[in-house]
């Protein structure tokens, strides 16, 4: 069984995203991850964290909470927003095997999400989206 | 973050150390169109003090090299490791740069 939620609600803004980082910084130092995992950690709610500040909510105005718990080494994150329906599971995958010329810029936030996390859920509650993992989780599936 | 940059004879060497994130990944972009808008046809990334970098980040590092591609140059990356040599490999962008250990070796392949 999983501590009680810790929770941080802020506006769905870039500039949220550091805030959020030293709040999630305090369970990850609490379950013992090192230096290395806890940058990964980071990278993986910035990467959530701006997609939610783009694409959530149509006027741009908006909040998102992250909640997290912890539990034996690792820790369930939750990140929800109250915008329009919209599953970042569903994006698909940028096309690696383009030359530079060709590449698109963008579409690689939810790819290194994916590769960190391996499984990522999501869910649509009510008017909320919630994105869920666990950190460390299993490890990369092959896309 | 931090940039500092050093004029070589044949390219522009940007030493960026510390955390590229969506907050801070535009000033890399500005010095980047300086550079390119002085005439400066190589830029050298040497990201060997580099912490952090997100897919904002990498946007920057695509952009700038899409853009002096376009121009007849080059973006090249040198000293990575750790979490951004990751990012790099995970999202198969190390295939699209020119990559080589040392700034030292970096301006030698020019």
């Amino acid at each position: 069984m999983g501590s009680p939620f810790e929770r941080l609600t802020l506006p769905a803004r870039v500039e949220s995203v550091r805030a959020f980082h030293r709040f999630v910084r305090s369970g990850a130092e609490a379950v013992g991850l090192d230096l290395a995992d806890m940058d990964k950690l980071d990278l993986v709610l910035e990467e959530i964290l701006i997609n939610i500040a783009r694409y959530a909510y149509e006027d741009g105005a908006g909040d998102v909470q992250v909640a997290y718990s912890t539990e034996a080494g690792s820790l369930l994150v939750e990140v929800t927003d109250q915008g329009r329906s919209f599953n970042p599971l569903d994006a698909a995958p940028p096309d690696l095997a383009l030359g530079l010329a060709d590449r698109p810029i963008g579409g690689l936030g939810v790819l290194l999400v994916r590769q960190i996390v391996g499984l990522l859920s999501y869910r649509r509650q009510g008017n909320q989206n919630i994105l869920s993992f666990r950190f460390p989780g299993p490890g990369p599936i092959t896309p | 973050m931090n940039i500092e940059a050093t004029q070589f004879e044949k390219a522009i060497l940007l030493k960026v150390s510390g955390r590229m994130d969506a907050e801070n990944a535009g000033e890399f972009d500005k010095a980047c169109e300086l550079w390119i808008s002085q005439g400066a046809k190589h830029l050298i990334a040497d990201l060997a003090d580099l912490q952090y970098v997100s897919s904002m980040g990498l946007r920057s590092f695509l952009a700038a090299a899409q853009r002096l591609r376009s121009l007849s140059g080059s973006l090249i990356l040198c000293g990575l490791k750790g979490l951004p040599r990751q990012v790099f490999e995970m999202t198969k962008l190390d295939s699209l740069f020119p990559i080589y250990e040392t700034a030292q070796q970096a301006l030698a392949a020019l």
